[in-house]
């Protein structure tokens, strides 16, 4: 017998409707599926037994799922991916500040499920980082601070340029407002969203083929921004 | 407000004429019809409290009983009264006019009560079927469409699935519908005004329809050098999906919708417009827009008529506003205002 090699993902939800669906999405995708039905047990699975991710479900019953979300953060980097409900920007951007990597809105494709988690995991993975990384007809050479499209180098002034390496370097997953503004910008800026429009602006339109209608250079609503490699 | 206030004014109006009728006539008759005037007051009280609300009855009241002691009561022309029996009279008469007034406004105010619980009553009802329908009808296309995929051929299955979906959307939207009605109604919401790029709103809002929009072309103009503009993104990605929701339910399959975007002339206000070139909205329609519940007899594909109200609430939710009207040259159009002024540059530029 060969120890399991698929990637081990937790799923904390006290619906049990909704754990056996995910289970049979993940398990069809090549995933091995622990589950929870609360927080607290979702707590200690993690901690007995260590997953590779996991998928936590906001409206949990005995804890909330951003007060799990604080108390795994004091001891583990583990990927977590939050499902919410709709309209509920605030409960989203808060999961994100308390330590989720991605969140996906119910209902949900399952198509989307499984790239997100994909997402949520090459982030844990400590793959040597390439120093250039492609999507579309975009290159972007980290170590040389060059853009090039189509193979001509595109010139991208410093702001710009930060903002695309921070979404290039957490590529396929959100980064919010408030993140990007902090860093690049400094902490006094962080409400400051509209330098970060105008420069998102300025990007799309040397980047994108359809600055309008954006492939890449993903808004998130309300949200953040998402850089999608497809 | 100022419908009531008019009628006030007309009620007011009609006590006077009907009293300086009156007196005139009455002035006409022998001095001994003294007391048979006095019962024609109080007559047409009564026949006015039918009429007239509780304070136009009170100035009636008052005005009668002066006026028919001035005029009428010995002696007469002037406010003397000659003996207890004329004092017993006047009082008496003076007692009853109020009485009637103040009852009569009484009956009327339990009778429009009782009207009102009708109508709530009655919407009620209508509320209820509508909603049981709206909700029944995906949920009996997903449990046949399901039911018959076990035992359809494989080439059945990709429209069943079809159906499927189509169900699942409506059903998904008409649960938000009816939660964000609650939410305004509960006033829960709580806007996050944040600077918003009108190209990112436009294109989340057609994300968000697009199922329903196949079918109707749709052209999107927004000027490129809009600069960022203050909203709620979720909030009015919602209105803006609802208004092309009803741009393409209410028209005929195949014709164009418009989206439109951009700063007033005076550029303190941002706006969004949807254009569609269906029927248009006919007067009586009109009134009843924005109203929760009404629904355009041109709806093919059901819905609770949530939509617009859902849509201003949002809006006002924000300090904005949404105004409706025609196009030119065929259609309606509904177009977005929220409040506007220019982004402080970046001093890091």
């Amino acid at each position: 017998m060969t120890a399991d090699t698929r990637p081990h993902v937790l799923v904390v939800d006290d619906e049990i409707q909704i754990r056996r669906s995910l289970r049979l999405t993940l398990e069809s995708a090549g995933f091995r599926v622990g589950e929870a039905e609360t927080g607290q047990l979702g707590l200690s699975a993690t901690a007995a037994s260590p997953p590779d991710g996991i998928v936590l479900d906001l409206g949990l019953p005995d804890i909330g799922g951003n007060m799990v979300l604080r108390r795994l953060r004091e001891w583990s980097r583990v990927p977590v991916l939050v499902l919410t409900v709709r309209d509920a920007e605030d409960d989203k951007i808060a999961a994100l500040d308390a330590g989720a990597d991605d969140y996906l809105t119910k209902p949900f494709s399952s198509r989307e499920l499984i790239a997100r988690l994909r997402a949520v995991l090459r982030r844990a993975q400590p793959a040597p980082e390439s120093a250039v990384v492609a999507f579309g007809d975009i290159e972007v050479d980290l170590s040389a601070r060059q853009v090039r499209r189509g193979g001509v180098e595109i010139k991208l002034t410093g702001k710009e340029y930060a903002l695309l390496r921070l979404l290039v370097q957490h590529r396929g997953r959100v980064v919010t407002h408030r993140e990007i503004l902090r860093q690049i910008w400094g902490p006094q800026a962080e409400d400051s969203t509209h330098y970060l429009r105008v420069q998102m602006t300025h990007l799309r339109k040397k980047l994108e083929a359809e600055p309008q209608q954006p492939r890449h250079l993903r808004t998130e609503s309300g949200i953040g921004y998402r850089l999608v490699e497809a | 407000m100022s419908e009531p206030r008019q009628n006030e004014w007309r009620e007011y109006a009609l006590v006077l004429s009907v009293l300086i009728v009156l007196t005139a006539g009455g002035l006409l008759l022998p001095p001994h019809y003294s007391l048979s005037v006095g019962l024609l007051y109080l007559l047409a009280l009564i026949l006015l409290s039918l009429r007239v609300g509780r304070w136009p009855m009170l100035l009636g009241g008052l005005l009668s009983a002066l006026t028919w002691e001035y005029f009428f009561l010995e002696p007469r022309f002037n406010f003397r009264i000659a003996n207890v029996q004329e004092t017993l009279l006047f009082a008496i008469y003076f007692v009853l006019a109020l009485v009637v007034g103040q009852l009569s406004a009484r009956i009327r105010s339990q009778a429009r009560k009782e009207k009102m619980r009708e109508e709530s009553e009655r919407l009620q009802r209508t509320l209820l079927d509508s909603v049981s329908h709206e909700l029944r009808t995906p949920l009996a296309v997903i449990t046949a469409g399901l039911e018959n995929m076990e035992s359809s051929p494989p080439a059945a299955q990709a429209g069943l699935v079809a159906e499927i979906r189509t169900a699942t959307h409506r059903l998904n939207r008409l649960v938000g519908n009816l939660l964000d009605q609650t939410r305004l109604e509960s006033g829960s919401l709580r806007p996050r005004v944040d600077w918003c790029d009108a190209r990112d709103l436009v294109n989340a809002a057609n994300d968000g329809v697009r199922d329903a929009l196949t079918g109707h072309p749709l052209t999107v103009a927004v000027p490129e050098d809009l600069p960022p503009i203050r909203a709620d993104f979720a909030l009015t990605e919602h209105a803006l999906a609802n208004l092309l929701l009803n741009a393409a339910l209410h028209t005929p399959a195949g014709t164009p919708i418009r989206i439109s975007a951009g700063l007033s002339a005076d550029g303190r206000q941002a706006f969004f417009t949807v254009a569609d070139r269906g029927p248009g909205l006919p007067a009586p329609l009109r009134a009843r827009l924005f109203q929760k519940f009404s629904r355009g007899e041109t709806a093919g594909a059901g819905g609770l008529g949530l939509g617009l109200s859902i849509a201003r609430g949002f809006l006002a939710a924000q300090g904005g506003e949404i105004i409706a009207g025609e196009n030119p040259g065929g259609g309606a159009t509904f177009s977005i205002y929220l409040p506007h002024s220019a982004p402080q540059p970046d001093p890091q530029e």
